[in-house]
This record gives C-alpha cells, sequence and structure tokens, in this order.
C-alpha cells in the first residue's frame, strides 16, 4: 500500500523502481549468503561471481535508473534527508557492487586465495543492512 | 513519524522479505539446475529453504500490516478493488508457492538419499528438477507477488 494518492504517470517509474530495490535487495543477500558458504563449498565461487554480475548488477541498475526516474518526475522541493540516504546507498552501492563483482572474479581465478570472497561477505553484508536502512527512510520519510 | 507511516514500513518490510526472499530463491534454483552432483544440488536446495522461510514470514507480515492499514485509513475501504485483487492475488501467490514448495523438497530428498549413494550425477534428478509443472508452480507465484506489487501502486479502482 505505497503512498496512497499520486498521478497516473508516477506509476510505472515508481514501480520498476521499488521492484528495482526489492531484487537488488534479494540479490545481495544471495550473494553474501554464496560469499559466506563458498569457505566451505568452493565451488560457490563461481555461482556467487555470476550472482553479482547476471543478478545484483542488473537490479542495481533498475533501482537507480528508475529511481532518477520518478525523481524527475516527483520534482521535490528541496533536499529532504530521506532522499539524500537513498542517492547515498544508490550511488555509494555502485561502488561497493563493482569491487565486489572484481573481487568475486579474482576468487574464482585464485582458487587458493580465501580473502576476496571474505571481503565480498563484507562488502555485500554492509550493503545489506545499507539497503535495508534505505528502505525504512525513503518509506517513513522522516522529517518531511 | 506518524502510525501511518510505521505501519507502512513494517507492510513494506513483508513485501521486501517476499520479492527479496523470492529473488534469493530464484537464484539458487538456477544455480542447482546448472549443477551435477546431487550433493551440490542438496546444499542449494537447502539455501533455498532459507529464502522460503524469509518469504513465508514476509507474505504474514505484508498481510497483517496490510489489514492493519486498511482497517486505520479512512480514504481505503474493504471494498476497493485494488484491496480485494491484492487480497485473492496473496492466496494465489500462497498456494501457487506451497505447491511449488513441496515438489522442490521432494526433489531435494531425492537429491539427499542419491548423495548418500554414491553422489553420481541422475538422469532422473535432473528430470525432476527441469519437472514444467514444478517450474511453473514456483515462478508463477513469484509473478502473482510482482502483480500485487503493481496493484499496490496502481490501485485499480481507487
Amino acid at each position: 500500500m505505497l503512498a496512497i494518492l499520486r498521478p497516473d504517470s508516477w506509476n510505472f517509474p515508481l514501480f520498476l523502481h521499488v521492484l528495482g530495490a526489492t531484487l537488488v535487495t534479494g540479490a545481495t543477500a544471495a550473494a553474501f549468503i554464496l560469499a559466506v558458504s563458498s569457505r566451505q563449498w568452493p565451488w560457490m565461487r563461481r555461482v556467487l561471481a555470476r550472482t553479482l554480475l547476471l543478478a545484483t548488477f542488473p537490479a542495481w541498475i533498475l533501482m537507480r535508473l528508475a529511481g532518477e526516474w520518478i525523481n524527475s518526475r516527483e520534482n521535490i522541493p528541496g533536499s529532504p534527508g530521506w532522499l539524500g540516504v537513498g542517492y547515498i546507498v544508490g550511488d555509494g552501492g555502485l561502488v561497493l557492487l563493482v569491487v565486489a563483482m572484481i573481487l568475486g572474479a579474482v576468487g574464482v581465478r585464485r582458487p587458493q586465495r580465501n580473502w576476496p570472497v571474505s571481503t565480498v561477505a563484507v562488502l555485500t553484508g554492509v550493503y545489506f543492512v545499507a539497503l535495508i536502512v534505505a528502505m525504512v527512510a525513503m518509506t517513513g520519510k522522516p522529517g518531511s | 513519524m506518524d502510525r501511518y507511516h510505521w505501519l507502512l514500513i513494517f507492510h513494506v518490510a513483508g513485501a521486501f522479505l517476499v520479492l527479496g526472499g523470492a529473488m534469493v530463491a530464484g537464484i539458487f534454483n538456477v544455480a542447482a539446475l546448472r549443477r551435477e552432483r546431487p550433493s551440490e544440488i542438496v546444499v542449494l536446495y537447502r539455501l533455498t529453504q532459507i529464502a522460503a522461510r524469509a518469504i513465508t514470514l514476509g507474505m504474514v507480515v505484508a498481510l497483517a500490516f496490510g489489514i492493519w492499514l486498511v482497517a486505520d485509513l479512512d480514504f481505503v475501504k474493504w471494498s476497493n478493488a485494488w484491496v480485494i485483487i491484492a487480497l485473492i492475488l496473496w492466496v494465489i501467490a500462497s498456494a501457487l508457492g506451497g505447491a511449488g514448495g513441496r515438489r522442490e523438497d521432494e526433489t531435494r530428498r531425492f537429491a539427499q538419499q542419491l548423495a548418500a549413494d554414491g553422489d553420481t550425477p541422475s538422469a532422473e534428478l535432473r528430470a525432476r528438477m527441469r519437472d514444467p509443472l514444478t517450474l511453473a508452480l514456483s515462478w508463477g507465484s513469484g509473478l502473482a507477488v510482482i502483480a500485487i506489487l503493481a496493484v499496490m501502486i496502481w490501485k485499480p479502482g481507487h
């Protein structure tokens, strides 16, 4: 029951943004689980690298582009804190995801090294928490 | 924040658990389809069960806080078309997901048995994992949940 009243033209970008946000959260959680599990099952490193590249990153693109689309439609006055949180988590997340994708690929190519996959576990864990914080901020819109 | 926004946060958190959990389940499911050894397939199916629990919890949380929101807001009525459609889709998604999950559970138990009996690739396991009905039930449940999100945003009949 997302925000009751809004112009019809906002619906499609909002749908894509929320769908992208839920999918990037799920894909990040999956990457975290795979990174942690790959210490016990090394064959999961390939699954982890594919997940980051083919699920987490495309979902991030959907969330971020649709977020920019809906923001251009809404034309929100000022710079409310909840919107700032969304931008920080969105744009900061790209840096984390790119580093995670590179380290995920290193983990596949250098199976004797554990640190790349351990770092991916930390990065995806941090990003998952950040996504939850952004969800709370953007839904509750505190201070507006 | 007022009560409406707190209720909305928990309602949306439920939706995130459902759609995020469906994404996790989908990723592990696709990964399992690409593996041959039963022991590896068992591990991925076990991880899928974590996602299934998150989806179940999310379905309950989203429904409970959604009902609370409808009861709390003056301008939303139980008779609104979008509320009724969302509830029907919730039942459909739960039924499809439950049936698909039970069939996948049987496949996991079969894979577990094969893993204990030599862990060699099996054509029957492969066929069970690619069973069109099981896949249709599980992926259909995911589509029904996406349809609920669309109904929540467009609110037809409001």
